[in-house]
């Protein structure tokens, strides 16, 4: 293979990619993302919506309202407004009793109606049985096993058209169930107005593993750790891999296809093999996501310092941020360029662009079952199949949990000899497909030309 | 030293055979045409040569012992259908290709040529504002740099106005002068009669003429009479002797049997039309390629029908 030709393909289709609209719009949009949503976070965090919730409650056990109506004072009262600027940075609760009615669906229809007219935010159903961990056998009888969860009477039902994870929803568990159990307990007879303290939970922090400094050999404190650093940091480094691996290697595809039905490849081909003209092609393609690279890492960072959690960074993934996203970008490349040297039309590359996706696409579907357990059998297989190697293992290894150490290599070592294989297979695929035209060969066909 | 050797090539494309055991010589420094129909295997056979499609048996060597791999920055390619990138200005494009051959600056080179065929001052405009003919010529400029041993040009007249063709024309000549060979394909009869110092035929497949025009018309004989006759030649067709009559429109070529005696052609031509120029000449390049491919053709409409 003659370099120079592989360095004059690469410099050409470089230059013609970067300096396309589409990537100079890429350009902008990325940081956009990135530095523009945290940007926007922070905004909102100084700008909070400072409205009043209001939220009815229909309380069939008649021991929950009055608790929580009390709960719900005492936080606006704590809470409402910044000590030192006394500007108001949180909504008020304000909770409105609606005695139970006979027909409780017509009762929940017209509640309903009301949050849909944004009278109210949501409403509360707390079952006529709440106060008991299990459901009488009938209203007088003795209890008979554990109530089905599904119970309207043991349960307290939360209506709402507003998203499942709203900030009302969370608080209401804590006021509710000490509603509960103090109500449980005046049953008993014991009053604990007096000790409020025995329904104070323990708070449990998140810390990293204690490490001795290497310098100077004492235990160094550990750090907080919050759910961000669990999932976030992970999750947003596997994103951006993903990201720029699509944004390098999904043009490929195209560009083959149109220098293919413009006639362009033959004049190339008099001048370049076909590996040379495919290796130029994909050392473009690389140069381009590394370019594009510097950029979503440059807003990455940009994000997790307008966040103020870069510390939760593990810088030691960068080389293996890039490691990865040179293996990924080149098997992607040369599987699009043989797929883009079948296709006649640009209409054939789109039809076969969801095949090239599948490598990045598929680790997306398994990221959340990965970030549970990390370092569990299904993590750890599906991280050494090589093309989900270089998204799923460097997600787990930006976990905190990390990844034994001789994952990364082994999956490394994998990678490099499917992009070898790859890149051979895919140059045989361009060879014999470039020319031809009418229509696309068959899988089998290609498994035959690969081989 | 011959500058192509293909020895014994035969190349097949599922149950088709493109080419089949073609053997031909190019000497060095000459311009050899290649001739045939559409799809008898001229393109694939150029293919070959510039190493875009590899034999399935036999040999093509370049420049003595050269194999075709080995030779790209040796060869111009011209392909049939051509294509540029339209995005890209006519200076960056010609540069590309000539570093993609050389591997060095061709900043020169581009500027000369450029400048031979009247094109500089669109050197910094993108193809995709020029015309036709000048895309043709910024293709035709892109095999040349840097100038090449062996300029292989598939169809390089065709849909070219008579004043590029020209240019083109004289630029290939002017190649060939400074020791360029040039194998260039055409279904130009005449353009191939003039311009070329070989001429080898194809057809299915199968090499049916080679050598210089002199030696394939002999083979051929003084078989063709060309008749001018102002007022027409009336119904010769049925006379002893002619076994096909062409209406060239100013003049009629008839072509005789073996062993007709001219003469008596003529005597029964002024019995029915007043001639005023009759000569004996050897058969063109266009008759010979029609005796050869014309039955086929029939051969196909009779299948048809």
């Amino acid at each position: 293979m003659r370099l120079h030709k592989v360095f004059t393909i690469a410099k050409r289709d470089y230059i013609a990619t970067v300096r396309t609209k589409a990537f100079l719009f890429g350009l902008v949009v990325a940081p956009l993302i990135f530095g523009g949503g945290s940007i926007a976070m922070s905004l909102m965090k100084t700008k909070p919506d400072v409205r009043d919730r209001h939220v009815a409650i229909v309380d069939h056990s008649g021991a929950i309202a009055e608790p929580l109506v009390a709960a719900a004072t005492t936080k606006n009262e704590r809470e409402l407004y910044d000590k030192r600027t006394h500007q108001q940075i949180v909504p008020r609760y304000v909770f409105e009793v609606v005695p139970p009615v006979a027909d409780s669906k017509e009762q929940l229809l017209a509640l309903s109606n009301r949050v849909r007219h944004k009278e109210l935010v949501a409403f509360l159903e707390v079952g006529k049985f709440a106060l008991r961990p299990t459901k009488p056998s009938d209203d007088n009888g003795p209890a008979l096993g554990v109530a089905p969860k599904t119970d309207p009477d043991t349960r307290v039902s939360y209506y709402t058209n507003a998203s499942g994870i709203d900030e009302m929803r969370g608080w209401l568990s804590g006021p509710i169930n000490d509603g509960v159990r103090l109500a449980r307990l005046a049953q008993l007879g014991i009053d604990i107005r007096q000790n409020k303290e025995l329904l104070t939970a323990a708070p449990i922090e998140g810390l990293s593993l204690l490490e001795r400094d290497p310098k100077t050999g004492a235990v160094q404190e550990a750090r907080k750790r919050s759910e961000l650093e669990g999932f976030f940091v992970p999750f947003a480094v596997a994103m951006i891999l993903a990201m720029i691996v699509m944004v390098g290697s999904a043009p490929m595809l195209q560009n083959v296809t149109q220098d293919k039905s413009q006639r362009i490849v033959e004049t190339l081909l008099g001048s370049a093999s076909p590996l040379e003209l495919m290796s130029g092609k994909v050392m473009g393609s690389v140069g381009v996501s590394i370019t594009s690279s510097f950029l979503y890492v440059a807003g990455g960072v940009l994000a997790v310092n307008t966040l103020g959690i870069a510390g939760m960074l593990p810088l030691t993934l960068i080389p293996w941020f890039y490691v990865y996203l040179l293996a990924d970008v080149v098997m992607l490349c040369a599987f699009a360029a043989a797929l883009g040297a079948c296709c006649s039309t640009p209409q054939d590359a789109q039809n076969l662009a969801v095949l090239l996706l599948m490598p990045c696409m598929l680790p997306m579907f398994m990221l959340v079952n990965v970030l549970r357990q990390p370092n569990g059998l299904f993590a750890t297989a599906m991280s050494l199949v090589p093309p989900f190697t270089p998204i799923l293992m460097l997600l787990r290894q930006a976990t905190t949990a990390g990844v034994p150490i001789w994952q990364p290599w082994v999956g490394l070592v994998g990678v490099s000899i499917f992009a070898f294989a790859t890149v051979w297979g895919a140059s045989r695929i361009f060879r014999v497909a470039i020319l031809m035209q009418g229509k696309p060969p068959q899988l089998a066909q290609l498994v035959r030309w690969a081989w | 030293m011959d500058a192509v050797q293909i020895s014994h090539v035969t190349r097949t494309f599922g149950e088709v055979t493109a080419v089949d055991d073609l053997s031909l010589t190019v000497p060095e420094g000459s311009i050899y045409g290649f001739i045939g129909p559409n799809g008898s295997g001229k393109t694939t056979t150029m293919r070959m040569i510039v190493n875009i499609f590899y034999p399935d048996s036999g040999e093509i060597r370049l420049f003595g012992d050269g194999r075709p791999e080995n030779s790209s920055d040796l060869i111009g390619y011209l392909p049939e259908e051509r294509g540029l990138y339209q995005k890209m200005t006519v200076q960056a494009l010609l540069e590309f290709y000539g570093e993609l051959r050389s591997g060095r600056s061709v900043k020169t080179e581009v500027a000369a040529w450029l400048q031979r065929l009247d094109l500089s001052a669109r050197a910094a405009d993108k193809l995709e504002t020029l015309s036709k003919g000048m895309s043709q010529k910024v293709q035709f400029i892109a095999t040349v740099i840097p100038e090449p041993k062996l300029l292989v040009l598939d169809e390089p007249f065709s849909g070219l106005d008579p004043v590029s063709a020209e240019a083109i024309r004289a630029a290939i000549l002017e190649l060939r002068r400074r020791g360029v060979t040039v194998i260039l394909s055409t279904h130009d009869m005449s353009l191939a009669e003039t311009m070329c110092d070989y001429i080898f035929m194809i057809f299915r497949g199968k090499k049916v003429l080679d050598g210089t025009l002199e030696s394939i018309q002999e083979r051929y004989g003084d078989d063709t009479i060309r008749v001018t006759a102002p007022g027409g030649i009336g119904n010769i067709e049925h006379l002893p002797g002619v076994e096909q009559v062409r209406d060239l429109g100013q003049v009629h070529e008839l072509r005789l049997a073996r062993g007709v005696d001219p003469q008596d052609v003529l005597r029964a031509l002024l019995a029915q039309a007043r001639v005023t120029s009759f000569s004996l000449a050897k058969p063109s390049l266009h008759d010979i390629f029609l005796r050869i491919a014309r039955p086929a053709a029939q051969e196909v409409k009779n299948a048809a029908a």
